[in-house]
Order: structure tokens, then sequence, then C-alpha cells
């Protein structure tokens, strides 16, 4: 509405400019035609005056001119060019022109004035002189002017403003029910509202368009329901559907004859099933949202119900490896619902349930109750009940054991993987230093053996041979530890060919001047580490033949005892012997019954014997008389496999 | 004419190397005998880098490698030369202090042409150097010059 006055308003303002434009142009001529006609009838009057020389009559003429104040200044020439009259009668003369000047009027500054030649008939009689005053015309004309310009306005403005109402009424009302029609459609979301039609203009046709779209949304959003309602339908189905075979494998797995627990990550129970809860005397509504722990806690006073505590690793191992773990059997303290703590026997099996990013999703936890297998399987009926009671402890006895047995078996193999990097130690870092000693001890002997004295040789021999004895101690010491912790590669050992090989080595090596006679029986073959073996008939025969040394001829003896559950082997001698008493201490490390000087060794042999047989399931011994020879005896499981 | 190859003596042990070149002196050997002190020098100076760059003398008859060294352990080394067709065929005899089995087993794994446990017998090591000495110095012959070294 503004806008249509604004318009209006300026379009006025052009209007009146060009047409000022027009009037200031008419009214100049205008003005200069008025005063050529006054000019004419002054001129008129004034033939009596200037023809008789009347001058007080030509003033007289002149001063009707007052009745127009807008002549400032009039003036009559005779025709000779001289003044003859002029007006105001009161003027000096000087400040008409002096003479008259060509005919016409002409617009000076603020003032028109010219000349007009006064005639009577074909006489020039003489000339007018007329001034106008047009600033004063001007400005009147102005001021009328400038009114109505002000008036015309007013009633412009006044008509454009009623004009823009009722175009309003017409073109913005239908525009803005329009919008209020959409707006009250956005936000009802009812399309099938329609927008009111006010007529054929161009507001009718945009709201024929707009109804227009308004259908076809009504017809997408229909389109839309009917199918979304479709698609609503199909997952209620579903839905029904899987609930439906949800329930039915719920108390499918409810219902299992097992014990089963579905465990969350932190042991939250999800399900269980009704074999379990009635196993540990719980509901349903008792464990589902219950913490596994929390449910089931150790028994506050028992020291052999250490299952929770287990269960609790073995339930971490599987959360970690993402494996089934499979538990040993283990005696739990279920605590009732009236808080009584009741003792079961559990074999457990904890599996993962893996989710599409291979990470435990949830733990199942499957036990088998055998309690009564193992409270009934030792006893028929009828047994007393003290003795029941003293088994189930017995039980939980060989339980606690095995569990210790189990903890040392860790700590074993961390101290063999410890054994292991000392030996490799050993075996570089410490031979180093004796064998420089050995070395360099050969070096000064033979650069300054000569400057020495024969006791400084000899300090220089033991020097040399102290070094090679520890050489030879941490050799064997290395063999022995190597012995005990090597793998076993297990097959058949013909033994009666190993002691061939062995005596005939014995032969080559040390026996050129002894005098020895062998008798060997007939061994058998048995299953065991055909290299481990060898060592144990090495040590032993060696071990005769050097402890026979003082015999000519020494006798040596290797036979075997048969008997039906192992063979018992010997090896006799007619050596030294030793003293019974002292028969256990031959095994161990280190341990000699001989000075070195009588004979020489490091006192590992036998304990390296020992411990390979021990290793094959066997067992060592010796018996001696002193003096009269030893016999040692080792043993072989038979028709047995045998543990490595 | 045949020309005198060197043989290397890898070895980080003063004393060890103190009595190696006792043993092989006695051997009155021409070839020049090259002691670097661990496996990072050893394969600096089979490769004519490090402070070896611009070495002239070729490729060593023999090499002696201990096992356990600082840096570059004696395995590492014979592992990377038996992996480098240039040095391949360069006889490489393990001489170390350790018998065990793990040493003896990689060690001849990675391709070691031979293996020798030092003795502590002084005597008994002067034998095995000289035999040792002999043997890939002398006896030996070796595999045609490398071009490309």
């Amino acid at each position: 509405m503004l806008i249509l006055l604004l318009t209006s308003a300026v379009v006025m303002l052009l209007m009146r400019a060009s047409f000022f434009t027009y009037e200031y142009l008419t009214f100049r001529r205008e003005t200069v035609r008025q005063l050529s006609a006054m000019g004419e009838i002054i001129a008129t009057n004034s033939t009596a005056a200037l023809a008789f020389d009347n001058r007080d009559d030509a003033g007289e003429i002149l001063g009707a001119l007052k009745a127009n104040r807008h002549i400032v200044a009039a003036a009559l020439y005779d025709s000779n060019g001289r003044f003859f009259a002029g007006y105001p009668a009161n003027r000096p003369p000087a400040p008409f022109p002096a003479a008259p000047g060509g005919e016409g009027f002409h617009f000076e500054q603020s003032s028109l004035s010219g000349f007009q030649p006064v005639i009577q008939g074909e006489r020039r009689l003489g000339t007018l002189y007329l001034q106008l005053d047009t600033g004063i015309v001007m400005r009147e004309w102005l001021w009328v002017s400038l009114q109505i310009a002000l008036a015309l306005m007013a009633v412009i403005v006044g008509v454009a403003y009623l004009l823009s109402r009722s175009l309003q009424k017409q073109v913005s009302q239908p525009i803005l029910a329009l919008a209020e029609t959409a707006r009250a459609i956005s936000e009802r979301k009812d399309y099938s509202v329609r927008a009111v039609k006010s007529g054929s203009d161009e507001v009718g046709r945009l709201t024929d368009a707009f109804n227009q779209m308004l259908g076809e949304i009504q017809t997408l959003n229909r389109d839309l329901e009917r199918r979304v309602a479709e698609r609503t339908a199909q997952l209620e189905t579903a839905n029904i559907e899987l609930n439906r075979s949800r329930a039915v494998f719920e108390s499918l797995f409810e219902s299992l004859p097992g014990l089963f627990l579905v465990l969350k990550p932190d042991f939250e129970i999800v399900t269980a099933s009704d074999a379990y809860l009635k196993a540990t005397m719980t509901t349903r509504d008792d464990v589902i949202g219950s913490k596994l722990f929390d449910l089931f806690p150790d028994h506050p006073e028992a020291t052999d119900a250490s299952g929770s505590s287990n269960l609790r690793t073995s339930l971490e191992r599987v959360l970690a490896t993402g494996t089934t773990d499979n538990m040993a059997i283990h005696k739990y303290a279920i605590r009732r619902p009236d808080g009584v703590f009741e003792e079961r026997y559990w074999s457990t099996v904890n599996s993962p349930l893996l989710g599409v990013d291979r990470r435990v999703e949830y733990l199942i936890h499957r036990v088998e109750d055998v309690t009564d297998f193992v409270r009934q399987k030792p006893f028929t009926s009828g047994e007393p009940a003290e003795l029941r009671i003293k088994m189930e402890q017995m039980e939980a006895e060989i339980f606690q054991s095995s569990q210790k047995i189990e903890a040392s078996n860790l700590q074993l193999r961390s101290a063999n993987a410890e054994l292991e990097a000392f030996s490799y130690s050993v075996s570089h870092d410490l031979r180093a230093p004796l064998r420089h000693i050995d070395g360099f001890a050969g070096l000064l002997e033979k650069s300054d053996g000569k400057q020495l004295s024969e006791r400084g040789r000899g300090h220089l021999a033991h020097i040399s041979d102290s070094a090679k004895q520890m050489g030879a101690l941490i050799d064997d010491l290395l063999v022995f530890s190597r012995m005990g912790r090597s793998e076993m590669n297990l097959g058949p050992v013909n033994l009666q060919q190993i002691a061939e090989e062995t005596i005939q080595t014995l032969k080559k090596q040390e026996l050129a001047e002894r005098s020895v006679n062998w008798k060997l029986g007939s061994l058998p073959v048995v299953r065991g580490d055909r290299p481990m073996l060898r060592q144990v008939f090495v040590n032993l025969l060696s071990n005769a033949v050097k402890y026979s040394r003082p015999r000519d001829p020494a006798e040596i003896e290797v036979g075997v005892v048969d008997e039906t559950d192992e063979w018992i082997i010997f090896v006799r001698d007619n050596g030294v012997g030793f003293e019974m008493q002292y028969a256990q201490k031959l095994f161990g490390v280190f341990q000699r019954l001989h000075r070195a000087e009588e004979f020489e060794g490091t006192g590992i042999g036998l304990a390296n014997v020992r411990r390979i047989i021990t290793r094959h399931g066997g067992r060592t011994w010796a018996e001696s008389v002193l003096g009269q020879g030893a016999t040692f005896y080792f043993s072989m499981p038979r028709n047995r496999e045998i543990k490595s | 004419m045949r020309t005198l190859r060197q043989i290397m003596l890898v070895e980080d042990n003063l004393n060890d190397i103190d009595l190696t070149l006792a043993a092989l002196e006695e051997l009155h050997l021409a070839n020049e005998i090259v002691v670097v002190r661990d496996g990072a020098e050893a394969l600096d100076y089979l490769y004519c880098r490090g402070k070896f760059a611009g070495r002239t003398d070729g490729l060593p008859a023999v090499v002696l490698l201990d096992i356990k060294m600082p840096k570059v352990s004696g395995l590492e080394v014979l592992r990377q030369m038996k992996s480098d067709p240039a040095l391949n065929n360069l006889p490489v005899v393990m001489l170390t202090s350790s018998r065990e089995e793990p040493d003896l087993a990689a060690s001849y794994a990675l391709g070691a042409n031979a293996y020798v446990v030092k003795p502590v017998d002084f005597q008994q090591f002067v034998d095995a150097v000289r035999q040792i000495g002999v043997f890939w110095a002398v006896v030996n012959e070796p595999p045609p010059r490398n071009t490309g070294n």
C-alpha cells in the first residue's frame, strides 16, 4: 500500500514538473502578449495627447497604469524620440531610457520592458515605453502554482490510498489467505484442505495451481500412508512370528535337560535353563539380571570350595581367547534359597557366543551335575555314612592336590625355561675363562717354561689341570642338565646293539693294555630315546672298566633279569666296589666314593644314568661288597607306553 | 699363480683372539690373518663398507666365526652371508664355546660349513685351530673369486 502511494506521488511530481515547465513558458508568452496588448491600448489612447502635444493628458493616460501594479515604469516619446511623459509621474526621467529603442518587448533580469510605436493612420506620432516587474508576477504565479500542486497532491494521495485499499481487498487478501492456508496445512498435515478461489485473475490461477499441488501431495501422501501401513503390517506379522519363535526357543532352551546359563561378558545372567534353576534351587526371577558371582559366592567357611574362583578364571579365559574352556570336575558350594550351602560336583564347559565382529557377546555356561555319579560310584547301597563322608573328604583332598600340582607344573615350566637360559650362558660364558686360563698357562709354559723352576712348572701344570677339570665338570653338568630338559624322541631301541657298540668303543679307547673279560647276555629291544640310552651304557660300562682297573683280568658282565612288568638290566664288575651304606649317594650329582687321584671323574655319570632311566619310567640301584666288585641295575618298563 | 687369501677371525674376546692367533702362529701360515671384533664389523669387512670401504684385497679363504658377540651375533652374520649370493660360498667355520644344541642346529640350518667347539684344554685348542687352518687355508680349494667383489 505504501508502495502504491509512493508510486502515485512520484508520478504526480513528474507530471507536475513537466506541466510546470509548460506553464512557465506559456506564462512568459502570455505576459509579453498582455503587455503588448496593454501597450497597444495605451498607444491608441495616447495618440491624441501626442498629436496635440498635451503632456498632461499623456501623464493621465499613463497614470491609469496604476491599476496594474505590475507596471513599474512607462514613458512616452514624441515622434522625434524625445521624452514626452513618464510614469510614475513623480519619477525623475533619468532612469527611463534616454531615447526609444527598437520595437518589441524583452525580458531582462527581473523585468519585461520594451517599446511600442504610437501610430495614427499612416503617421507615427511617437513611442511608448513599458516596464513590467516580472518578479512580482512570477512570485504570484509561483504561489498559485504551488497551491495547485499541493492541492493536487493531497487529492491524488487520498485517491491512491482509497484505491490501494480496495486493491488490497481484491489482490492481497486472496494471497494472504493462500499463505495462511499453506501454513495451516503444513502445521496440521491436512492435505484435504483447499484454498478458496476469489476470482479468475492471476491470484485465481495461483490458487488453482496451489490446490492442484495439494491434490497431488494428498495423493502421494495417501500412497505413502498406504505403503507405511502395509510395511507396518508386515513388520507386525514378522514381529509376532519372531516373538512366537523366540518364545518357542526360550521354552526350548529353558526345558533343556542340561544345566545352562547364558551370561553377558560382565557375568550378568541373561537366562537359565529349568534344570539349572532346579539344581541350584533358585527361581528364574531370582537369577536373571543378577551377577553370577553375587548369586553364587564362595562358601564362607569351606576350604575346598575354591570352585567359583576357578569358574571366574575359566570364564575370563573364554572372554580373552574366544574359545571354549573345559573345566575339571569341581566341587561347588551352592547356596540354597534358605541360605544353607550344599556341596555339588559339577563338570563345567564354558563357551563363547561370538558376535559379527568376532567379539564375545555372550557366555554359555554349561554344567553337568555329576554329584550323584561322584557320590554313588564308589559305593553300593548300605555303605556306612562315616565311610561315605571320609570318601568325600578324600576326593576334596585329591582335588586340592591336583590344583597344587597344576600350579607347581606351571612353576616348573618357568624354572625349566630359566634353566635353559642359564645353561646356555654357562656353556658360552663360563667355559671361556677356563679356556683362557689353560691357554695362557700353556703359552707361558712354552715361552718361559725353561726359566721357571721345577716347582713353578708344577704350579703351572696344576693351574692347567684345574682349569681342565673345571671345564670337564661344566661340560658334564651341561650334559646332565640337557638330559633332564631335552625332548625325548621315543622309538624302539635295541639295547643289545648299543651295548656291543659301546664295548667296541671302550676297547679301542683305553683297553689296549687292559685285559677285560666281557660277558654280554641277550638284551631286549625297548621303547626309548636312543642317544640317551646309549649314554646310560657308556656311563655304566666305562665306570665298570674304570673301577676294575686294579684287576687282571677284569670281568665285566652285562645281562638282563626278565620280569613280568619290566626289564631289569645289570652291569656287574669285579672291581673295587663300595660300601653299601653309601649306595644311595652314588647316584647324586658330584657324589664320589673315591678320591680323584685314585679314580678320575666328575661324579656326574651315575646321576645322568638315574636321570635318563627315571625319564624312561624306570628305576636305578646298586649292590656291592667292598673290594669284591659292584652290580648296577636299571629297570625299563615293558609292554607299556612311556610317559615323556 | 695362486694368491693367498686371508683367514678372517671374528671374535670379540681379546683373550680368545690372543690364543687363536698363538695357535695359528704355530702353523707358520703365509696367509694374512684379519681380526674383526664383532658381527657388525665382520659384515662391514665382507661388504667393504664402513671403515673397510675401499678395501681391495678380496674375500678371505675362510671365516672363523664366534657365535656370542655384542651387536650382531655370529648366527646373524652367518644368516646374512648365506642368504647373499655374493658371499654364500665363502666357507664359514663356527668357532665357539657352546656345545648347546640350539646353537649347533641353528648354525647348520643356516649353512655353516663346520662347527668347532673351542676345547678348554689349550693343547686340544691348538690342535683344533691347526686342523682348521691347514684344511681351510691350505688343503681346501676355495670357490673361484666373485667378480663382483
